[in-house]
């Protein structure tokens, strides 16, 4: 707003909302043509589906029941916050709150940390734009623009339906070509996919579960994934009496940040110490993960303590997207490239780790190979039960020689609370448990390109058909049947779970539960 | 340099011509580019703020100037009104040669003060709030409406001088309401010197137990009193050099006597109020706040009630001495209750202030103003010559260059 | 009834929304600097980070207690003395001390002194130095909103309930009731602090530990030169009136100086 004296006058962003919300006549409609949504009405709840918060729809001059936000550590590895942004609506304390279950989940006084999964559901509801992830963009650039360097990405199967939102595309659409072909163009030398290392963690997992349904490995029933660092951090703080549930499988990120700097570079021949291994991620909360202690097991298993962590550097989708713009690439102009050999080919049971029930079903498909011997039956390859929004789907597959196999699916962690605490009451019907922090699973992710509208299942459904699409056409549908997961086995670990398979595709994990007093009672409220 | 100025009576016809002279001697050319500097300084601060010109912050909100200009400009100028109370009327005539002189520099020193403290204030433009908007329960109202009532009464205390050269016209009616006037300036300034000793009673805590007593307005009233004789004789050494004109020994040591009976009073009290308060411990624990308490004691008023009562008053060496110490020690004194006193307290989280270059030569640059204002009253007006000095054909003259100003 | 806010420490998660808020509701500026402060490095900062355009702010203390290492938040801004010493030390009543609790300042009232700030007793003051005509900044309680029956931005904002609004007398009970259920130090600062504050503070760990002035006096500091400004216009009168009589008992039957 620039007054008569050519000043410009600091709008801030109250009064900007508050001018909008609070004048219902032409700016509202304008806006509503623009696309801005629909001013919400005073009985949708905070956090309702409008474009903006509630609190600015009433009058006076200051936004009612406003509800402050969610502490963010300044140390936080995922997540940071722009204080100038934030307009205090309370989103992020909503989402937190009630659909994570971790802010207000815990007695006061706090220790010494924030307890914060670094799940990112709260960068997705900011009506603001106020919380972010943590932009190591800079970091990346430096990398590739070293010589010496030789920097290898590896992309997650849900980027590729999202990142094309970034560049005006509709949602859901499937971008697999153009993204790697964009990395190249920023100078990435190697580009593999995670879907190769999703396959791998069904391998493993798979393996694990039978071993532990045969009693072969001495730990407890059902067995839960672990491929959400959002998820695993939640357990070790809220339930670390049921980390012996918790699959030892890493994510595949690690599992595929981990073979990068030993298979690759044996088979490459390309020195451990100068590679830089970059993920784009649709999550924040594997910005934490690359940062655990435990993940460096390339450098273990070489001895050699100049080899940095197994990922040096995690990206969202939303970091990568700002990469290309950065970069000046006409990103809907690039033409569809293939991925990298060695560790570059997925199936479709590795991209639908993407979306919630993904994981449950690719699993599923391999059990039955790694049960029967024999290829799954189509039916699996459509397993609806576990398909949807459903923040609980539970099913049984019927496995010959084994019989009904009960399988839960679960998203969003205030769901996963629930089940937990029917798990601790000794209610456990499940041999298996998928959990993804977030709802609907990584598809929906706090790294994912937030859409122009709150998050919303219509999108995430958009987003899953995508992903399920793939599966679909895809010629390899089973996780066993890619054959550089043939490959890796024969030439390298030698079997799901060998000895080099433990040690590089395997972790442990920490009890959290000292740092914050846990809440006295039962009663879900705030404080 | 000779001015003439050309004053039409009212009569119309007949004129009346007035010589102003003012010699520039190298002296005079150092104080005039000190105050260039000064002015340019204060130009700076006036557009672009205190935190451009100072090193002030919102630890030390008050630094150089308050303590220098206002304390310490204002205890030095004090004179004024001491001189006035022994002479006027007390009626101890012997003084009378100094009187003028004194109540001169005072009215500087005063002036000084004013915009000094126009400079300091944030919006100087509101300086007159005070006046309507009445915060009656500071102290620093009081020290404000005697400061700036006590300046207005000098001026016109000076005007009565004044108009023996120029608006002769308005002479007789100002001698009439000379009692008056002289009775209100020895009232204000009594009250405000006190006043400004009590403005630092209210910061409990913060200033160090060795200065911050319920004695405080006590002490600054009397050794603003006993100052003004340090200053007499160091300002009339100076301008005796400079505008050829001594004040004879006795007259300075009987000033001086006076003055030291004060500093004994001052002294029992002091030693007074350490032992009702028990910070006898705090004196004496050599830390820097106890060296610079007894110093300032010792030097400050200590020696110079020695010199004061001994043999060495009687010789001009032993009376500069005196006033050298004295003056020493009373802005040592007024630096401490500020700086030293608070220092503690208000660096305890990392706070710091010293006073930027810019602080030191607005605050001298307003010095310099005043010496040049002095030196040109003194040349052009009845200030230092008429009774009982020694005049200029009755001494030796030291340095031919000055001569030519004397009258 | 005096309105005042009860800050309870432990309770504080450092979220800081009560800062953010402070600053839309008094649409105060962003400095990109400031902005990119942790709560920790307020706390070690000679101004807790509280400058012209930051009325409250956070400060986070990493302290011992029973043995373990725990980090505790604490809220700055101005206390709202009872009886406020930037009150009555103000020469023209730029300030004022509301009867329903703030102390508020009103810069076009202000001559820029700053005698205010030397003689606050928590030192909360700030001043705009930067500015050519500046004034003194600092939290005003949110005074328009306590008069319209509302509660201040910050204490609106809270998600945990560590500061509350209400009645003065209310809250000093609320806040002896949780010393003694929740085993906080026994003390409730701002009670008796510097006569009594609008703003009252609770903790578990030790508030000399937390950058609060636990030496403060208790008498109202008014107090200390009350006295000394009531008894001036008669000092003043008298000592006029001895120096006139000694002035014509002196002058008798003596020629005028001129």
């Amino acid at each position: 707003m620039a007054s008569k004296a050519g000043q410009v006058k600091n709008l801030s962003r109250r009064s900007f909302l508050k001018f909008v919300g609070g004048t219902a006549g032409l700016v509202g409609i304008s806006l509503n043509l623009t696309g801005c949504g629909d001013p919400a009405t005073a009985d949708e709840a905070i956090g309702g589906n409008g474009w903006m918060p509630t609190q600015y729809n009433a009058p006076g001059n200051w936004p009612t029941s406003v509800r402050g936000r969610v502490p963010i550590d300044p140390e936080n590895p995922a997540i940071v916050r722009d204080d100038q942004k934030c307009i205090l609506c309370g989103q992020c304390i909503e989402v937190c709150e009630r659909i994570q279950s971790v802010f207000g989940n815990y007695e006061l006084p706090i220790k010494k940390e924030f307890v914060c999964v670094n799940c990112g559901q709260c960068i997705q509801w900011c009506p603001s734009g106020a919380i972010s992830e943590r932009d190591d963009v800079n970091k990346v650039f430096k990398a590739l623009a070293d010589p010496n360097v030789t920097v290898v990405v590896q992309t997650a199967p849900a980027t590729r339906i999202g990142l094309g939102e970034e560049f005006g595309m509709p949602v859901g659409t499937n971008v697999q070509g153009k993204q790697v072909a964009a990395l190249r163009k920023l100078g990435f030398d190697v580009v593999f996919d995670t879907n190769f290392t999703a396959d791998l963690t069904i391998m493993e997992e798979g393996t694990e579960l039978v071993k532990r349904v045969t009693g072969e490995l001495h730990h407890p029933i059902p067995q839960m994934t672990s491929c959400c660092p959002g998820w695993v951090k939640f357990v070790e703080y809220f339930y670390p009496e049921l980390i012996p549930n918790l699959s030892s499988a890493k994510s595949p990120q690690q599992m595929e940040g981990a073979l990068i700097k030993t298979y690759f570079a044996e088979k490459k021949e390309v020195d451990p110490k100068k590679i830089f291994s970059v993920s784009i991620m649709p999550c924040t909360a594997k910005k934490f993960e690359c940062q655990r202690p435990e993940m460096n097991s390339a450098s273990k298993e070489l001895n050699d303590s100049n080899v940095s962590p197994d990922v040096d550097v995690v990206l969202t989708t939303r970091e990568l997207a700002r990469m290309i713009k950065r970069a000046g690439i006409d990103f809907a102009s690039l033409p569809e490239e293939e991925y990298d050999k060695l560790m570059g080919t997925g199936t479709g049971a590795g991209v639908i780790f993407g979306t919630t029930g993904g994981v449950m079903e690719a699993a599923v498909r391999s059990a039955y190979f790694l049960i029967t011997g024999q290829q799954p039956p189509a039916a699996l390859w459509n397993l609806t039960p576990v398909r949807g929004m459903q923040g609980v789907k539970e099913a049984a597959v019927n496995i010959p020689g084994v019989g009904d196999v009960k399988v839960a699916v679960i998203s969003g962690l205030a769901n996963a609370r629930k089940v937990m605490d029917q798990m601790k009451a000794g209610n456990a019907p499940w041999a298996f448990m998928e959990i993804m922090a977030c709802p609907g699973g990584c598809e929906y992710g706090g790294g994912q390109p937030r859409a122009s509208s709150p998050p919303s299942d219509e999108d995430r459904n958009r987003r899953a058909a995508s992903l399920y699409n793939i599966d679909a056409k895809s010629k390899l549908r089973n996780s066993h049947d890619n054959p550089e997961i043939k490959q890796i086995y024969a030439d390298f670990l030698t079997a799901p779970m060998s000895e080099k398979a433990e040690e590089l595709l395997h972790t442990h994990y920490v009890s959290r539960a000292d740092d914050f007093i846990p809440k006295k009672s039962e009663e879900n409220k705030l404080f | 340099m000779e001015l003439i100025t050309t004053v039409l009576s009212k009569a119309g016809a007949k004129k009346s011509t007035v010589k102003w002279k003012f010699k520039m001697t190298p002296m005079r050319w150092v104080f005039t580019g000190i105050a260039a500097a000064a002015i340019a300084v204060i130009l700076v601060r006036f557009v672009l703020g205190l935190g451009a010109t100072t090193n002030l912050n919102d630890q030390w909100p008050w630094g150089l100037w308050i303590s220098f200009d206002v304390l310490l400009g204002v205890a030095l100028a004090g004179g004024g009104y001491g001189t006035a109370l022994i002479v006027y009327v007390l009626r101890r005539d012997k003084f009378y040669p100094i009187a003028r002189s004194a109540m001169l520099t005072s009215l500087l020193g005063y002036i000084v003060v004013v915009l000094g403290l126009l400079i300091e204030v944030g919006q100087w433009f509101n300086f007159w709030r005070p006046y309507v908007s009445w915060g009656h329960a500071s102290v620093l109202f009081e020290v404000f409406w005697c400061i700036s009532c006590y300046t207005v009464i000098q001026i016109l205390e000076f005007c009565e001088v004044g108009t023996e050269k120029v608006f002769k016209g308005a002479h007789k009616y100002l001698k009439k309401a000379m009692p008056v006037m002289l009775i209100i300036g020895i009232t204000l300034p009594t009250l405000h010197q006190s006043s400004l000793g009590q403005l630092f009673y209210l910061m409990v805590g913060k200033v160090n137990p060795l200065w911050w007593t319920a004695f405080l307005p006590v002490f600054f009233l009397l050794s603003s009193f006993f100052v003004g004789a340090g200053m007499i004789v160091i300002e009339s050494t100076l301008a005796g050099k400079a505008l050829n004109h001594k004040v004879e020994i006795p007259v300075l040591r009987g000033l001086v006597k006076i003055s030291a009976g004060a500093m004994i009073l001052y002294l029992m009290l002091k030693i007074t109020d350490m032992v009702v308060r028990g910070t006898f411990a705090n004196a004496f624990a050599f830390d820097l706040p106890s060296i610079m308490f007894l110093s300032e004691l010792t030097f400050g008023v200590i020696i110079p009630v020695i010199i004061a009562f001994s043999s060495l008053s009687s010789t001009r060496k032993g009376l500069i001495w005196f006033g050298i110490l004295t003056v020493s020690g009373v802005v040592m004194n007024r630096f401490d209750v500020l700086f030293t006193g608070m220092g503690k307290y208000l660096n305890q989280y990392g706070g710091s202030y010293v006073p930027a270059v810019s602080e030191f030569i607005v605050s001298l640059g307003l010095v310099s103003i005043a010496c040049l204002a002095y030196l040109f009253l003194a040349e052009n007006f009845n200030i230092l010559g008429s009774h009982g000095s020694e005049h200029a054909d009755d001494i030796e003259i030291k340095d031919g260059k000055y001569a030519s100003t004397a009258k | 009834m005096a309105k005042g806010v009860l800050v309870d420490i432990p309770k504080c998660i450092g979220c800081e929304s009560c800062s953010v808020a402070c600053k839309l509701w008094n649409e105060l500026e962003w400095d990109e600097q400031e902005k990119c402060k942790t709560a920790a490095d307020r706390a070690k900062e000679p101004n807790n980070g509280l400058w012209p355009e930051e009325w409250t702010s956070i400060n986070r203390f990493d302290l011992e207690k029973d043995g373990e290492s725990v980090a505790r938040y604490v809220k700055a801004q101005c206390m709202h003395c009872e009886d406020p010493a930037c009150v009555s030390s103000c020469f023209s009543k730029a300030f004022q001390k509301l009867p329903e609790g703030p102390v508020i300042y009103d810069q076009s009232l202000c001559v820029g002194c700053r005698y205010c700030m030397m003689a606050c007793p928590f030192d909360i003051l700030r001043y705009e130095w930067k500015k050519a005509i500046p004034g003194v900044r600092k939290c005003q309680m949110c005074a328009t909103r306590v008069a319209n029956n509302q509660e201040t931005a910050c204490t609106s904002v809270c998600p945990t309930g560590a500061i509350t609004f209400g009645d003065r007398e209310e809250l000093l009970a609320e806040a002896k009731k949780r010393i003694k259920e929740h085993g906080y130090v026994d003390r409730v600062f701002g009670e008796k602090e510097a006569g009594g504050t609008s703003w009252l503070y609770i903790s578990d760990t030790p508030f000399e530990q937390m950058r609060f002035r636990t030496d403060v006096t208790t008498k109202p500091l008014p107090s200390y030169t009350e006295g000394y400004m009531k008894a001036t216009p008669f000092v003043g009168v008298g000592w006029a009136a001895i120096l006139a009589g000694l002035y014509v008992y002196n002058n008798k039957g003596k020629e005028p100086l001129d």
